[in-house]
């Protein structure tokens, strides 16, 4: 078992390079969408489990949310939003992108060695392959927040870096309290339709949703 | 005895049917079309007419224009040699090469078929040339990266003994390990047999072409040959990919001449899911930029580093 959540793990991370290692917008959303389902799979895997050994139903819950939300509504309330929006390809990146993949690599094995001098999510001298792939998308997300100019890039890395930090309390805690998870989902969801209108509003009167030139307002 | 029992069946599998495999590729991406295709033997056909009709050299070419097809098409049955179709065939005890070997032969044949392209001194050779440096400079770290990762697990260099250890029961590559090196490799097949996203086969549009560009210049028999070994190079590509991440091997439980056949008759049917697979790839991809080349080399290389990262930085839980 352990074996198939490492396996989701690090697929879960290679939807985080794929995700850096693009520029087109429809390309964003459909890997963050295939990113959410491997976590929805990974919920559902545990909620079954934790309805055999425990007889919880909460994961199934959180599974089936994840599904409508991160898979279904918020993809595509994305596209609905872009499609007004003229452009299609993110174009001026603060590096080249073989530069920045190799980047988000070079912080996987920061992970790996924050791990091993920590101590944390060691066991014995082996260390959590969860938890390193899972902390590394987090890590991922943040640069490719930082690295897009565009406010679509920066809403997927937001959603990226949240996928990253829901999947590590799934593998670490096997599931949170479920009030936590509720809380969580709210947030996201209010947070991506602010993002959605406030995305609309600045391409209305600006005609650009490039965030450089919203610098160009301070006194 | 045994080695001549493994070059023979080796050349047969690889070298007859490498252009077989090429026009099952063929035959899906029409079919999906909505066309009849040429027939799945097609390439035989065409590799037979070419045989038979003199070249065509230009004046200004050296010897290196009439060397080059020799050489690229033995180097691709030398890397054919080295990568066992079925690791229940008795192999030679000591078979030289590994897959460094490999990966050098294939680099030496690209590098007659590059200075080839230069040598006639027109202009979409070297374009053709100068694309296809950077493409496998780009492509080279990857598979090594990836095939050492495997070397590391198996404990051996050599292809033989990865697909022996590999293929038996006790030390099954992890889940996760194969899973990315399957994907990496199927980038770097791509790349190297001049497939959709990378470039495409099947155009002669002079801004678009890389491999037709560095072979236009060559006719009839010198062309048979860059198309021969092309095919066979494609072939021993996914042999590699097939047997080291598909080992079915291990489950035949019969012996001598039944297993054999019975490996390669499981080895036909890996073969042609990794053909469908590249088709359904080619089908579904538009073809990238030359300068987004760079973005999906790094996401090839990202993968097999972070297979190697998986294991052998820290000794994950498998090691």
């Amino acid at each position: 078992m352990s074996d198939l959540f490492d396996t989701l793990s690090v697929l879960i991370l290679m939807t985080a390079f794929v995700l850096m290692a693009n520029k087109k917008v429809k390309a964003y959303i459909k890997t963050f969408r295939v990113q959410s389902a491997l976590i929805a799979l990974s919920a559902g895997i545990l909620g079954v489990e934790a309805i055999m050994d425990e007889g919880r139903y909460d994961l199934m819950v959180v599974c089936v949310l994840i599904v409508v939300l991160k898979v279904i509504y918020i993809p595509g309330l994305l596209h609905k939003t872009y499609a007004g929006i003229e452009y299609r390809t993110e174009k001026d990146f603060i590096l080249n992108i073989p530069i920045l993949v190799l980047i988000s690599c070079s912080l996987v094995v920061f992970t790996y060695f924050s791990f091993s001098a920590s101590g944390f999510g060691v066991n014995g001298s082996v260390i959590d392959l969860q938890l390193v792939n899972t902390i590394s998308v987090t890590m991922i997300g943040l640069l490719f927040m930082i690295t897009r100019k565009k406010a679509i890039g920066q809403i997927i890395g937001f959603l990226e870096v949240e996928n990253g930090i829901f999947i590590t309390a799934m593998f670490s805690t096997q599931g949170m309290p479920f009030i936590v998870d509720m809380g969580i989902f709210i947030d996201m969801l209010t947070a991506v339709m602010i993002m959605g209108v406030l995305v609309f509003k600045i391409n209305v009167t600006f005609e650009s949703i490039n965030t450089d030139r919203l610098n160009k307002l301070k006194g | 005895m045994n080695y001549l029992i493994y070059m023979v069946l080796q050349i047969t599998v690889i070298i007859v049917f490498a252009p077989l495999i090429s026009g099952v590729i063929r035959k899906i991406k029409a079919l999906s079309q909505k066309r009849k295709g040429a027939p799945v033997f097609q390439m035989y056909y065409d590799l037979h007419k070419l045989f038979r009709k003199t070249s065509v050299v230009s004046e200004t070419s050296s010897w290196i224009f009439k060397a080059a097809p020799y050489v690229f098409f033995s180097t691709a049955v030398t890397a054919a040699l080295l990568v066992p179709v079925s690791t229940l065939i008795p192999q030679p005890s000591s078979l030289p090469g590994d897959f460094i070997v490999m990966v050098s032969v294939l680099a030496l044949g690209r590098f007659f078929m590059m200075l080839a392209g230069l040598d006639t001194g027109s202009t979409f050779g070297g374009m053709g040339s100068s694309r296809e440096a950077l493409i496998s400079s780009l492509i080279e770290p990857s598979i090594l990266v990836s095939l050492f990762t495997i070397a590391l697990i198996t404990g051996s260099t050599s292809l033989s003994r990865i697909l022996f250890v590999v293929n038996s029961s006790e030390n099954q590559l992890p889940l996760q390990v194969s899973i990315l090196i399957f994907l990496a490799l199927l980038v770097i097949i791509i790349a190297e047999t001049a497939r959709i996203p990378v470039d495409d086969p099947s155009t002669h549009l002079e801004l678009t072409m890389v491999h037709e560009a560095m072979i236009l210049e060559y006719s009839g028999r010198h062309l048979a040959l860059m198309e021969y070994g092309a095919a066979v190079k494609q072939l021993t590509l996914i042999t590699l990919l097939v047997n080291i991440l598909l080992p079915f091997d291990g489950m035949i439980s019969q012996t001598g001449m039944m297993a054999i056949l019975l490996s390669l008759l499981f080895y036909a049917a890996k073969v042609l899911m990794a053909a469908v697979l590249i088709a359904l790839i080619e089908i579904n991809c538009v073809k990238l930029k030359l300068f987004s080349i760079p973005n999906l080399a790094a996401l090839a290389f990202i993968l097999s580093f972070v297979a190697f990262l998986q294991f052998f930085v820290l000794g994950g839980n498998h090691v």
